[in-house]
Parts: structure tokens; C-alpha cells; sequence
């Protein structure tokens, strides 16, 4: 779970204008930090086998884009300009997700039972887990003084509510992104208001940790967590005759040989200049930063360039597979994996 | 004024090249008869398709840590918020006019701020030839070639920092500039850090509203021997003298060999830039002394030389070749033991050139395209000049670039006959230049378009020769001089269009032929995957075909299938998908119209040769198309 310092609440509490946008910037990047060990994870999956988890781990990635999507759009709403082609804006991989305190540590690694398990789950986890048969082997330790993501995004809420209509601003702000072409109408909306907003927050929370009385996010889509559940479980979640869940739904098969042998958290600086494995993982976090710089442009005037982002992020799919097929030369057979250092000058081979 | 005019500056780096390799031969492009098996890397002549070196080529070029030599600290860059750019084969039966598209150019400042940026207008390579001497590393490219053309819609940012780039800013003309760069020793071999790699090196400079994009009216030196072998044993180069007749420039960017791909260039002893006396109507072999006014030494053997000026050097001319020089050829030579000199490249025979600017044409059925043609002599214009047009076939038709398929594709894949029917495209036998030496050739496709006469293509080629009326006798022309024109086949867009009847082939076809696309994204195969994947598709078929990431990537649909294919993506049947259809709406594909000469004559290619641009020459050769040129192959 990740744990909040829980003056991070006070501060939104207690706090104007600017603390908002501050957090509000902020929770665009808690939300982005997930996308890059889940798009690993997904990308590390050969065609052909394990299937059902690439397309599960896929709706996720692409409600994590959703997310910071609407974290973006509240901020424009309220003045803020988004920053999202900076070299801090992507976290230290591994390392903790943006604002968490917690012991949680992210890395960037193939796919594997244990990684959804220990970390996935881990970040998805709500305050209080709907209980379902049999239960995720995870259990979370109960720590005394922190607060939870459903916290923050509650104390924006309740603080947006609190500063009222006079925060919006229309005319000052660059537009917003609401591209129905990627998001239907009823996920991504203009945010106009207090209550719209709040609406908006709401669609994050509950994608992510699910309702207090339902894995399901809506119909039988489980949240994140729950979702990452079916993939640790192997089985998809149903509602069981006694009112309660279980894991006992169509099977989610797990072929261990059809994930590439990816080495955990690559580096650029850790391949030589001139190496296969150097240009390729530089080609893999140049691309990464140019995904980043187009959905700059597109949160900071130019919406119509989530097109590019979005292409951008379909030729990434294509350039990790020749990173994922190069030897790392690391030994046990280990492959290269994507690396997501802000880069801004292609480059790799000798000068 | 052009890359050769100031002021100019020069950069040198890497360039990747990540082409696919499938679509090298055309037989491929048959969906009846491909199997998986055409998808396996293969950098030997063991299994079914030899030297299949980069099956899952993404087709992207781009640019990696080039330098601007003459501006400490400043790179030459790609696009910073989108796709990199697309290397596009015009068709697999013309594999010889490749060009760059969606490529964006920036100059960058140490910390990373973009000072100039512009959109690269697509434009194919020239001048091929076989530049590296050693054979290298196994399946090392030995061919060379160069790329000319403009930068447009040119933003300049904050520059006040460098003085070279505000005179370039003001130099130039119509938000362009004119960029060439060089590419060698470029590399196949999926064992080498270099796989998909070569070195660049060129310059930028201005732009002239009214030039041509792709050469410079100048002074042009084409090769003479056994193409792609020059007998001087150096590459086409280009020249111009500058307006007050004081100083010439020369572009020797592409024309000294290299021994290996990355030892630099290769020492072949002095080297001059000089004038003839006279003005011989012949390419000369060897001149006397008296008959050739030197201008001055190719500092080419100077460290860094290459790097620092990409090959362009400015000489001053002294009286006695100010005066020769406007009636006289230019040549390259090197002193010979007896006094004599060895004549490697002469100006073109009485000076005169014509040439397409650009050479390359896709045209969809009813539309009129048109090509600009300017023709010089001595790099004044020719008014009035007559210029001559024909059918020809160039370096196109045959099998493409592949050997012989072990075993043959089943059924077996005829290798279709191009530029028929001949009517499709329509241009006019001769057009007559204006004072200024320029004219236009209108190429008209008629309504119906080519039809399919090559079944499994859903397009034709054609190709169109040139030359001036008052060519002399003995006239030694570049042969990748000629127009390529692509004309896609007819298609109506049905009311209701349906995969099985509209869509499966096509998808089908470019699923075997782009696995990294059918593997990793998309299965183009799969109705139920194809759908799930709608938005994307929508968006690349929808995108201009100058943005990197348009689809087909390979630029080879005309308007006709690609508005059938986004009608198709946005109807919906009743289960809310685009309709699927029934299997029996198949259309049968007609058999090609075959070419049996290129059908007799497949070569039989050691495995080295078997790839892309050398296949393509081999295949050439075999077909008596052009002389038998030798490329050495590895000893291992």
C-alpha cells in the first residue's frame, strides 16, 4: 500500500491555491510513476502466450493514462500548467513512488507472479481490501501514522469544494485534454467546476481501488487491485452465492517461458557506448522522453498532440523488442530492459 | 544558393537505418503462398529465405550523437515530441530511390534547447556506389550514397548567441534550408553494434526560392566504368562557382572511398580539383600538364578533415582558371610518375546537365503531378532547351532484391511485369524549357488507373528517362537519372465495406510483410485482434502521409484503399464492430501479368550478395541491365 506522510493532508487542509496545484501536479506524477513498471511487466510478455495478463495488465496501463489524464485536466482547471517533461518527473526506479513514505519499493522488471504480487498489489492496495476466496497471500502490516491515496485524492476533494468555483479559471488556462477518439465521454470531461472535478476524482478512486463494497470498478471490471489479484490467483474474480467474491472465474494462465529474461532496472550508464544494448536502451529512453515532451505539449496548449503521444507510445511496444531480444551480457542468459531516464539527445555509439 | 553556398555548417554522427527486409522481395507480397518461416532473421544461405537480415525492421531512420563539427557544443537531432522518422523502399521491384519521410531536423544547444527546427522533405538517396574497398565485416553495405534536399517550415529560435546562424537565418529563403548528408559503411549484420548502423556526414545551408531541392545548378562530375564501380575509383560529386567567378566550390562528400566502414577515408595519394584548357568531347582518361589548369589540393588526408568540412571545400581561383572556367570542365585528377595526370572525375561532356529535381512520383488514379527539370551548361542556364522523354525501366522490375526461395513459395509467386499497361501514365514526349533552363513534365494517371496487372500488388511502376535534345555524342549520363513513378490501382470505396471482402488482404499482406507490427501490436490476421485495436489503426490511417507514423508505413496504398480501410474502421455492424462479412466475399486475386525475363534470369547470389541494394544489382547484372561490376564478398 502506499502510505502517505500524513501532513500531506494538513498541508492540502490548511493550505491555498497554490498548495492544491502543488499536489495536484504531484498526484500527475504519483499516477504516472505506475505506468512505467506496469508497461515493463506488459511489454516483457512474449506474443502468443500469457494473453489474458498482457490484455489485463494493458487495461490498467492505459486507465493509469486516464488517471493523470484528470489529475492533468483539474490542474489546468484551476490555473496550474502541468510539468511533465522534466528530468525529476520521472521517479528513481527502484525507488519509492512519488510521495510515498512507506517501505514500498518500485523497480522496473519483467513480469512475474511475485512482482504483481509483492509490488503491484502493493501500490493498487485499498485501506481495506474486500475480502475474497481464497484470499491474495499478501497481507499488508499495519503501520501507525501514515495516510492513503483514497486519503489525498479525499482531501483535494473536500479542498477543491472548500475554494469553490472562483478557482476556475476559463480563459487563462491552456485547454484542456478531452479526446473521445482514446477516453469515452463518460470517463473524460471537461472540468468546469467544484463538483465536476470531484466526479473526476472519483472515476480515479474508484478504477484504482474499487468501491468499499465491490472489487468492481463498474459491471464486472475489478479495480486495479483486484485485478492484479485474478493474475496472482490465475483465476478471474465472480461473485459467489453468498453475496461475497471469489477467484474462481475463467483461468488466467501463466506460461513462465513466455516472458523475456529481462535484467531488473537497466541502466544507460551500465552498457557501453557502441554496444547493441547501449543504443537500443538509449533508442528505448530517448523515445520515453519524447513521449513525455508530446504529452507536455499536449497538457500545455496543444491537446491534438495526444495523437503523437499516444503513436508514440505503440512505437515504444516496438522498439522494447529489440532491447528485450539483446543479451545483456549480465550472465544467466539475462536480456536488456527498458530503461526510463529522461534523455534528451539520441545518441549510444562512439563519438 | 544551396548547402554549397555560405554560409553552411557541417555535421558528422551515426544513422540508423532500421529497414525491414521481407518486402525485399516482391514474391512475398503473394499472401497464398507466404509462410511463417519468411519471417526468421537469417544472415546466411541456410533456410528458406537467405539473408533475411532485419525481418523486424521498424522502417525508422533517424539521426544518433551527430555533431555539428563547426559549432562547439550544438548536435544535429530528430524530432523531440514524436516518432522518429521513416526510411520507405519506393516498391519492392524499385528498391533504388528509397526516401526519408517524417523526419524532423533540430539544432540543439549543449543544454538541450532547440535553436532551428524544420521538417525534412522527403527526398530519395543518389549517387549509389561501391565506396568501401575492403570487403569488411560480413554482410558490411559497401555501397554509399548521398541524400540532398530542403529543410521547410524552418522555426528559428533563440540563436543570438551564434553569429553563424543569424547570417544563415538571413541568407536563406522561404522558411527553408538545404541540407545533404552522406551515408556509408553502414551495416547488416545483427552481430555488430553497428546492425542497422552507418556513419553520416554532411552540411546545412541556404535555400534559394526557385532552385532546385535535390541537386545544385552547378557543375556535376558523373563516373564513368562499370556502375556501381567508377574507373577513377571515386564517386559523383558536384560544384559551383560562385557568382563573381572569384571562387569554386566543391562537394567531395561522397566521392573518396573508404577502406573499412569506420577507418575513415582511404588514402589514393594527391588529389586536385583543376580546370581543362579545352573543351574535349570526350571523357578523358589521362591529361597531359599543359592541358589542365590545377585550382588546388583536396586537403582530404588532413586529420579531421572529412569531419570538419563533410567533404566541401572552397577553392580561389587564380586568373588563368577564372577564365577557363566557364567554358571548360572541371576535373579531378592525380598526378601520375611521368608528369602526367590521371583524370578521376571530369565535369560532364560540353558542360551541359539536365535533371529531375525530384525523381520520385505515387499517383493515384485522375491526377496530374508535375516534374521540374532544369538543364545547364557549364551551370548557366539553357534557355529554351528541348528535353526528350521516354519509357524506360531504370534499375526497376525483377524479383527485387531476394534469391532464389528454397524451396520455391507455394504456390508459386510469379515475378510480375511492370509499367504495363503502358497507357495507365501519360507524359509528354518532349518539353521545352524557358529562359531560365527550367521546364515541366506533367504526369498524368488516368482515370481508371493501372488496374492490377501485377495480381498480388494493388499498384504499377513506371519509369521515365531523360535527356537533352543537344546531348553530344558519347554523353556519359548518371544512371539513376530517371523518373520512378508508383501508380496505385483504382478503388471505389463500397457502401458498406466488410473485412472479408475489402480488408483481410491487405491487412493479411502487411502482417507477413511487418511481423514487428502483426507480432507486437496488432495481429493484422485477426479480425477479433484488428478490432480490438481500432483507435490506433483509425489514427494511423488517418495520419498525412509526410507524418512518421502514417500508415501503411511503406507509403504504398493509394487514396482508394486507404479511405476503404478508415470506412471500414469507423462503420459499425449490429454488434457495434466493423463488419466482418462472410468468407465467400473474398475477392479472388488476379494472377499477375509475368515478367519472363526476370523470371528466367533469377541469379544464383552467394549469401552476402543476397540483400536489399546488392541483390538488386546482382539482379540487374544477371538481366544484362548494367555491366557486370564486382563487389568483393567476405574471403570468410
Amino acid at each position: 500500500m502506499i502510505k502517505l506522510d500524513p501532513q500531506i493532508l494538513t498541508k492540502i487542509q490548511l493550505g491555498g491555491l497554490p498548495d492544491l496545484r502543488y499536489y495536484l501536479q504531484k498526484a500527475v506524477e504519483l499516477e504516472h510513476s505506475t505506468i512505467p513498471p506496469y508497461l515493463t511487466a506488459m511489454f516483457s510478455l512474449k506474443p502468443g502466450v500469457n494473453h489474458t495478463i498482457a490484455t489485463l495488465i494493458h487495461s490498467i496501463v492505459v486507465e493509469e493514462m486516464l488517471h493523470m489524464t484528470i489529475a492533468a485536466n483539474i490542474l489546468i482547471a484551476i490555473g496550474g500548467r502541468p510539468e511533465i517533461n522534466k528530468r525529476g518527473f520521472i521517479p528513481e526506479y527502484p525507488g519509492p513512488l512519488p510521495m510515498n513514505i512507506g517501505d514500498l519499493i518500485v523497480g522496473i522488471e519483467a513480469f512475474s507472479i511475485p512482482l504483481v504480487q509483492n509490488t503491484f498489489m502493493a501500490i493498487e492496495e485499498p485501506e481495506d481490501p474486500i475480502h475474497i476466496q481464497p484470499p491474495p497471500t499478501f497481507a499488508a502490516a499495519a503501520q501507525p501514522s501514515y495516510a492513503t491515496i483514497g486519503q489525498f485524492y479525499d482531501a483535494i476533494e473536500k479542498k477543491i469544494l472548500d475554494l469553490g468555483s472562483d478557482i476556475f479559471v476559463t480563459k487563462t488556462a491552456p485547454p484542456q485534454v478531452v479526446n473521445h477518439h482514446w477516453f469515452p465521454p463518460s470517463k473524460l470531461f471537461p472540468i468546469t467546476g467544484p463538483e465536476i472535478a470531484c466526479a473526476a476524482i472519483e472515476i480515479i478512486k474508484t478504477e484504482g481501488e474499487g468501491t468499499s463494497t465491490s472489487p468492481f470498478q463498474s459491471g464486472h471490471d475489478p479495480a486495479h487491485y483486484y485485478k492484479f489479484g485474478e493474475i496472482v490467483n490465475g483465476r478471474r474474480i465472480v461473485r459467489t452465492p453468498n453475496g461475497g467474491y471469489a477467484y474462481a472465474g475463467e483461468a488466467v494462465l501463466f506460461d513462465p517461458a513466455g516472458v523475456w529474461p529481462l535484467k531488473p532496472n537497466c541502466k544507460i550508464d551500465q552498457f557501453k557506448k557502441g554496444t547493441q544494448a547501449r543504443t537500443r536502451i538509449e533508442r528505448f529512453a530517448y523515445s520515453y522522453s519524447t513521449l513525455l515532451n508530446s504529452l507536455h505539449d499536449t497538457f500545455n496548449g496543444h491537446p491534438e498532440r495526444i495523437n503523437a503521444a499516444i503513436s508514440m507510445m505503440y512505437d515504444l511496444r516496438v522498439f522494447a523488442v529489440s532491447l528485450m531480444e539483446t543479451d545483456a551480457l549480465a550472465g544467466g542468459g539475462l536480456t536488456v530492459g527498458p530503461s526510463y531516464e529522461f534523455v534528451d539527445t539520441a545518441g549510444g555509439m562512439p563519438g | 544558393m544551396s548547402y554549397l553556398d555560405s554560409p553552411r555548417l557541417h555535421f558528422r554522427g551515426w544513422f540508423q537505418a532500421d529497414v525491414s527486409t521481407i518486402n525485399n522481395d516482391v514474391r512475398f507480397f503473394q499472401n497464398a503462398s507466404f509462410v511463417p518461416e519468411y519471417q526468421q532473421l537469417n544472415q546466411n544461405d541456410k533456410g528458406l529465405i537467405q539473408n533475411n537480415w532485419n525481418p523486424e525492421g521498424t522502417g525508422v531512420f533517424r539521426f544518433l550523437d551527430c555533431a555539428v563539427t563547426s559549432l562547439d557544443g550544438i548536435t544535429v537531432q530528430n524530432a523531440t515530441a514524436r516518432a522518429p522518422g521513416k526510411l520507405v523502399d519506393l516498391d519492392p521491384q524499385q528498391q533504388m530511390v528509397s526516401q526519408i519521410w517524417g523526419m524532423q531536423i533540430r539544432l540543439v544547444d549543449a543544454a538541450g534547447k532547440t535553436l532551428v527546427q524544420g521538417e525534412y522533405k522527403p527526398a530519395a538517396f543518389t549517387n549509389l556506389w561501391l565506396r568501401q574497398q575492403d570487403e569488411g565485416l560480413p554482410n558490411d553495405q559497401q555501397l554509399a550514397a548521398v541524400y540532398q534536399s530542403v529543410i521547410e517550415g524552418v522555426q528559428w529560435f533563440d540563436i543570438s548567441r551564434f553569429p553563424l546562424l543569424q547570417s544563415l537565418q538571413s541568407a536563406t529563403q522561404a522558411g527553408q534550408l538545404s541540407i545533404n548528408f552522406n551515408v556509408f559503411g553502414y551495416s547488416r549484420n545483427n552481430m555488430v553494434p553497428r546492425y542497422t548502423m552507418g556513419h553520416v556526414v554532411g552540411t546545412i545551408g541556404p535555400y534559394l526560392q526557385g532552385e532546385p531541392k535535390q541537386f545544385v545548378r552547378g557543375r556535376q562530375f558523373i563516373y564513368t566504368g562499370n556502375w556501381p564501380v567508377p574507373a577513377g575509383g571515386m564517386g559523383n560529386m558536384q560544384a559551383k562557382v560562385s557568382s563573381n567567378g572569384n571562387t569554386v566550390t566543391a562537394d567531395f562528400g561522397n566521392s573518396f572511398p573508404i577502406e573499412r566502414a569506420n577507418s575513415g577515408l582511404k588514402d589514393i595519394g594527391q588529389v586536385f580539383l583543376g580546370v581543362l584548357a579545352t573543351n574535349p568531347p570526350t571523357i578523358l582518361s589521362t591529361v597531359s600538364s599543359g592541358q589542365v589548369a590545377l585550382i588546388g589540393e583536396v586537403p582530404y588526408c588532413t586529420g579531421g578533415w572529412y569531419d570538419r568540412t563533410a567533404g566541401v571545400v572552397d577553392f580561389e581561383l587564380n586568373s588563368n582558371a577564372r577564365q577557363l572556367i566557364p567554358a571548360n570542365p572541371l576535373v579531378v585528377v592525380s598526378p601520375a610518375a611521368d608528369g602526367s595526370y590521371t583524370v578521376r572525375l571530369q565535369e560532364t561532356i560540353d558542360g551541359q546537365y539536365m535533371r529531375a529535381d525530384n525523381f520520385v512520383y505515387r499517383i493515384d488514379p485522375g491526377q496530374t503531378q508535375h516534374i521540374e527539370f532544369y538543364a545547364d551548361r557549364f551551370g548557366a542556364p539553357i534557355a529554351n532547351a528541348t528535353i526528350n522523354l521516354s519509357v524506360t525501366q531504370g534499375f526497376m522490375g525483377g524479383a527485387g532484391g531476394g534469391k532464389t526461395v528454397q524451396p520455391v513459395t507455394r504456390p508459386r509467386a510469379a515475378i510480375p511485369a511492370i509499367a504495363t499497361p503502358a497507357d495507365a501514365v501519360q507524359w509528354p514526349t518532349s518539353v521545352t524549357a524557358d529562359n531560365q533552363g527550367h521546364a515541366t513534365a506533367p504526369i498524368v494517371a488516368s482515370a481508371e488507373g493501372p488496374g492490377t496487372p501485377r495480381g498480388y500488388l494493388s499498384s504499377q511502376i513506371y519509369g521515365i528517362g531523360y535527356q537533352l535534345a543537344s546531348q553530344p555524342a558519347g554523353y556519359v549520363s548518371n544512371p539513376m537519372n530517371y523518373v520512378s513513378i508508383l501508380a496505385y490501382s483504382k478503388k471505389e470505396a463500397p457502401e458498406t465495406p466488410t473485412w472479408y471482402r475489402d480488408i483481410q488482404y491487405l491487412f493479411t499482406q502487411y502482417g507477413n510483410l511487418y511481423p514487428i507490427m502483426g507480432r507486437y501490436v496488432v495481429n493484422l490476421a485477426d479480425y477479433h485482434d484488428v478490432v480490438r485495436r481500432i483507435s490506433i489503426l483509425e489514427l494511423a490511417f488517418s495520419l498525412p502521409i509526410e507524418e512518421p507514423d502514417h500508415m501503411p508505413v511503406t507509403r504504398d496504398l493509394g487514396a482508394g484503399d486507404r479511405a476503404t480501410i478508415l470506412k471500414w474502421l469507423r462503420s459499425r455492424g449490429p454488434d457495434g464492430l466493423p463488419p466482418l462479412g462472410t468468407p465467400s466475399q473474398s475477392p479472388p486475386v488476379p494472377p499477375p501479368i509475368v515478367d519472363e525475363q526476370a523470371e528466367a534470369a533469377l541469379p544464383e547470389l552467394r549469401p552476402e550478395q543476397a540483400a536489399g541494394k546488392t541483390a538488386v544489382l546482382l539482379n540487374l547484372e544477371k538481366r544484362g541491365r548494367i555491366a557486370p561490376f564486382s563487389q568483393k564478398g567476405p574471403s570468410k
